[in-house]
């Protein structure tokens, strides 16, 4: 009989026990899988909703975040200069706002506005109705679903905006979900024409943002690269650069909460393995004195009790997946509760590597929480245990 | 002359104690010729399992030498000596210690699967012993469902199971009572009349009697006749 098999009738001795340790490591399993997948989670969502704008590139005016920093001058030219660039597919200029909106019934909202051209790419998603058009009167808009029911608009609603006194009249082309609108948050996008328009003083030639596409199959890099060397006053920033800022800076929380928490939990696996085990060796330390008086090697004594923690990790890890990614839905729910967390934005997300990981820290916690036990049994003194255990 | 199948020379053994070392044999020599049958008998304390447990190779002394069909065994690693007890030494039990979990049959033919048996020469051998021991109708039951004298002839029927030269017995009637004790001792004369050297530690007069040859030890030492105070 191997090693696998033995230690799988061994744990079978005790029923309770073996199953108490099972739920023991699926538990801490599903746990440390939460924190693997919470370590990289921000990052990942992040980046799906980057790159669903089809944009891998992102041109300011300084280091600082887009909309919060001062804008770029001069955006036509710079825009222009962009576009010609052949590493370069698209350029796309966009202005950020904050309006009061006026529906015909009276109802108002404070609206997180953008400025920008007509979709070119996956800037917002059309759910009901048009996308937006330029050069049309009233000017067109379209705005999220929050806008949209809390000031009962639909598709052809007319809609008054204003940042001063003189509302300006625009219509709804359609309702539309953008990438970056947070819980309860009242967004619209118009064209730069009528951000113009909405915003009166802001008609000036600036941008808050540019969102570059690369040509393929230069990719992002080169684009940003070819940008640094036409226009060093300008600061634009990849995909990855922009989210290695985010890891270094916003998301590093979660990873060193995760970081932190994944030590203890694969500890804690380790502990309660090897306690599992060492009680169940102290429990038959005759036995074991007998097998290896009987011949049993102390390679083959390690190797049984190596393959009973493999069996205790092994099928605890593999409940823990399921119960991790059902936990992991319950914890990203609740954190997706706190305000300004665009709603598209998880923190705790599946990926292949989280699994690996799992696996790889349990097979250490497995090896690792072996080795007392396999020790205390192989280097048991066969003659005074078979003698102790006789005596007692 | 054929080479002994173990054979210790001038053993001592010491066991170091807070109070100060204690010798629990003190210069044994003894021989166990292919086909003997001893029993060694003595008060509790006087050295027995300390001594059967050398000539079994799961203790060394502290002083003398030890040869198992004429290789020194204080000469071979670890692994050796597991490999020596696996394939040319039975053990039994006072207490039998077979695995709960596996059952009679299982119990005999895991030792064969350790020494690498092919798979359908250990079940033969495991039914044929079996049959010998008589316990082939008891093949598929736990320990737990067995007596104490069926559980012995199982931990015999296992000593015997990868074809040892030498089985060793430390009390393996202690556990039982007289009828079931007459039963083993009578299992171990076959085993003994089928060619197997056998060396039993036993308090028990019965089955010390049917050995061959008897020796008594008091103190550490070998000593020629019991005493009245010894069994």
């Amino acid at each position: 009989m191997r090693p696998l098999p033995f230690a799988w009738r061994s744990l079978s001795r005790q029923p309770a026990r073996a199953l108490l340790g099972l739920a023991g490591i699926a538990v801490v399993g599903a746990l440390l899988f939460d924190m693997l997948m919470l370590s990289r989670g921000l990052l990942v969502s992040f980046r799906e909703i980057l790159d669903s704008t089809g944009y891998d590139v992102r041109v300011t005016a300084t280091e600082g975040v887009p909309g919060l920093g001062p804008p770029l001058e001069e955006a036509g030219a710079a825009t222009d200069a962009l576009r010609a660039l052949p590493e370069v597919a698209e350029v796309v200029p966009v202005r950020f706002g904050s309006v009061s909106a006026r529906a015909r019934d009276g109802r108002t909202a404070t609206v997180a506005l953008l400025g920008t051209e007509t979709r070119r790419r996956g800037e917002w998603r059309v759910l009901r109705g048009g996308d937006l058009a330029q050069d049309d009167e009233p000017p067109q808009m379209v705005v999220n679903r929050t806008m949209a029911e809390d000031l009962g608009l639909a598709p052809g609603s007319p809609l008054g905006l204003a940042s001063g006194l003189e509302p300006r009249e625009f219509r709804v082309a359609g309702i539309v979900e953008f990438p970056f609108e947070t819980a309860g948050e009242s967004m619209a996008a118009v064209t730069l024409a009528g951000f113009a328009q909405a915003l009166g003083a802001a008609a000036a030639d600036e941008a808050d943002l540019l969102l570059v596409a690369s040509r393929p199959p230069h990719g992002g890099e080169a684009a940003v690269a070819a940008i640094r060397r036409l226009r060093p006053d300008l600061h634009p920033f990849s995909t990855d650069e922009l989210l290695e800022r985010l890891r270094q800076g916003e998301f590093s929380y979660f990873r060193q909460v995760s970081l932190v928490l994944s030590t203890i939990t694969s500890f804690f696996a380790f502990l309660l393995v090897t306690t599992l085990l060492t009680v169940s060796v102290n429990q038959r330390l005759g036995e074991v004195a007998a097998l290896r008086a009987l011949g049993f090697s102390r390679r083959r004594i390690a190797a049984d009790l190596l393959a009973e923690s493999a069996l205790l990790v092994g099928a605890g890890g593999a409940l823990a997946v399921p119960l991790g990614l059902a936990l992991a839905r319950v914890l990203d729910a609740i954190l997706r509760q706190m305000p300004e967390v665009p709603h598209r934005l998880h923190f705790f997300v599946f990926e292949p590597r989280a699994l690996a990981w799992h696996g790889a820290l349990l097979g250490a916690a497995c090896l690792a929480a072996a080795a007392y036990p396999a020790f205390l049994a192989a280097r048991l003194p066969i003659s005074a245990t078979l003698r102790q255990e006789t005596l007692s | 002359m054929s080479v002994p199948v173990v054979e210790g020379r001038g053993l001592a053994k010491l066991y170091p104690m807070p109070a100060g070392p204690v010798e629990a044999l003190r210069d044994v020599s003894l021989a166990v010729a292919p086909g003997d049958y001893i029993a060694i008998s003595g008060p509790s304390g006087c050295g027995k399992s300390t001594l059967l447990h050398i000539l079994g190779c799961v203790d060394t002394p502290t002083r003398g030498d030890l040869l198992f069909e004429g290789r020194r065994v204080l000469a071979l690693g670890d692994g050796e000596r597991s490999r020596l007890r696996l394939t040319r030494i039975g053990f039994v039990f006072q207490r039998f210690y077979l695995l709960p979990m596996l059952t009679a049959f299982e119990n005999v033919e895991i030792v064969q699967s350790e020494a690498r048996r092919p798979a359908a020469a250990r079940r033969e051998r495991t039914r044929e012993l079996l049959a010998y021991v008589g316990l082939a109708a008891r093949a598929g039951h736990r320990p737990s469902q067995l007596s104490g004298g069926e559980m012995q002839r199982v931990a015999i029927a296992r000593a015997l199971a990868n074809r040892p030269g030498l089985v060793l017995a430390d009390e393996p009637t202690g556990e039982l009572d007289d009828e079931t004790g007459e039963q083993i001792a009578a299992l171990f004369d076959r085993v003994n009349h089928d060619g197997t050297a056998l060396v039993i530690v036993t308090h028990n007069p019965a089955l010390a009697s049917r050995a061959k040859r008897r020796l008594y030890m008091r103190s550490g030492r070998l000593v020629a006749a019991p005493t009245q105070a010894d069994p």
